[in-house]
């Protein structure tokens, strides 16, 4: 892997927003997610359509990967705040908006706070946080 | 399998309500064994090929030394398991959570969950009422690969 296969601490911009390509979620992503996880659908109120609340979040990761461009030098995952605002429905077609909050320089890389809001197909905002990232920095012979 | 986990079944609906739950009650998941499968079929449903999880090679040369499951896989998994070790609640809804990733979760770990009631709210509306969860994620050393809170909507007896 070489350098410019990825986006580095310093190629961030705070308050660039990047918005994903949208993907419609469906039985199969349910019943994977279930299997996988053990995690049964227990919201909605009994609405079998209703998905495992956090099956959108970790869908929201992958969507970021089709953004065009180098993907970001992820060291850690350091931690998140998430609010569920409106159930996600089998056959609802969601995409996430990721913009920079704020980059804070460390000795080895730096942590960025991206805000995240994932939308459903009447635009409607589904879920919503913040993300704690430990971003690398650019290595000194490729700079 | 345990008695507690087949009655209910038996006897009709037996998730616990807002008043039934106590602030300080602990509950604790059976251990599961995060394998590569678990963590191949994560990133195919997700999407994330992260190579932090997918590149064995390149994860030679990281502070980890091999591929590392995703967080958010560790999260999935908690909120599985846990609910194989406590009786459910009559949720309505999943608000939100706040969450930290404090280390790797490793092929081979073997991971459970620790949970504590850590607060009880009243809402507006009557029927219902907000319960915060404190759980943490412990590896088969006993050390702490994630925590946070978790709160959930809890209907009141009807």
């Amino acid at each position: 892997m070489t350098a410019a296969d990825l986006c580095y601490f310093e190629d961030l911009v705070v308050g660039e927003m990047h918005q994903t390509p949208a993907i419609t979620v469906t039985q199969a992503h349910v019943t994977q997610f279930v299997g996988l996880t053990g995690d049964w659908p227990d919201q909605g109120g009994g609405d079998d359509a209703v998905v495992p609340g956090l099956l959108p979040l970790c869908i929201s990761s992958g969507l970021g990967f089709r953004v065009p461009g180098p993907p970001l030098a992820v060291l850690a995952f350091m931690g998140f705040e998430w609010r569920f605002l409106e159930p996600v429905r089998i056959g609802d077609t969601i995409l996430s908006r990721s913009t920079t909050l704020t980059k804070r320089a460390m000795r080895e890389g730096g942590v960025v706070v991206e805000g995240r809001d994932v939308y459903n197909q009447r635009g409607e905002v589904t879920q919503s946080g913040r993300l704690t990232l430990l971003v690398a920095k650019r290595p000194a012979a490729s700079a | 399998m345990r008695a507690h986990a087949i009655l209910p079944a038996m006897t009709g609906d037996q998730r616990r309500h807002f008043e039934d739950i106590q602030v300080g009650e602990e509950y604790e998941s059976p251990g599961r064994t995060v394998t590569e499968a678990d963590i191949v079929i994560f990133a195919g449903l997700s999407g994330d090929y992260n190579v932090l999880h997918t590149d064995a090679e390149f994860m030679k040369s990281s502070i980890f030394g091999e591929r590392i499951a995703h967080g958010l896989l560790g999260l999935s998994i908690q909120s599985g398991l846990l609910t194989r070790g406590m009786r459910p609640y009559a949720t309505i809804a999943f608000l939100g959570l706040r969450w930290k990733f404090k280390g790797p979760i490793k092929i081979g770990d073997t991971i459970r969950v620790r949970a504590k009631v850590a607060g009880k709210k009243e809402t507006g509306k009557p029927d219902r009422g907000i319960v915060t969860l404190f759980r943490q994620v412990l590896n088969q050393r006993g050390e702490v690969v994630q925590e946070g809170e978790t709160d959930v909507m809890v209907a009141r007896r009807p």
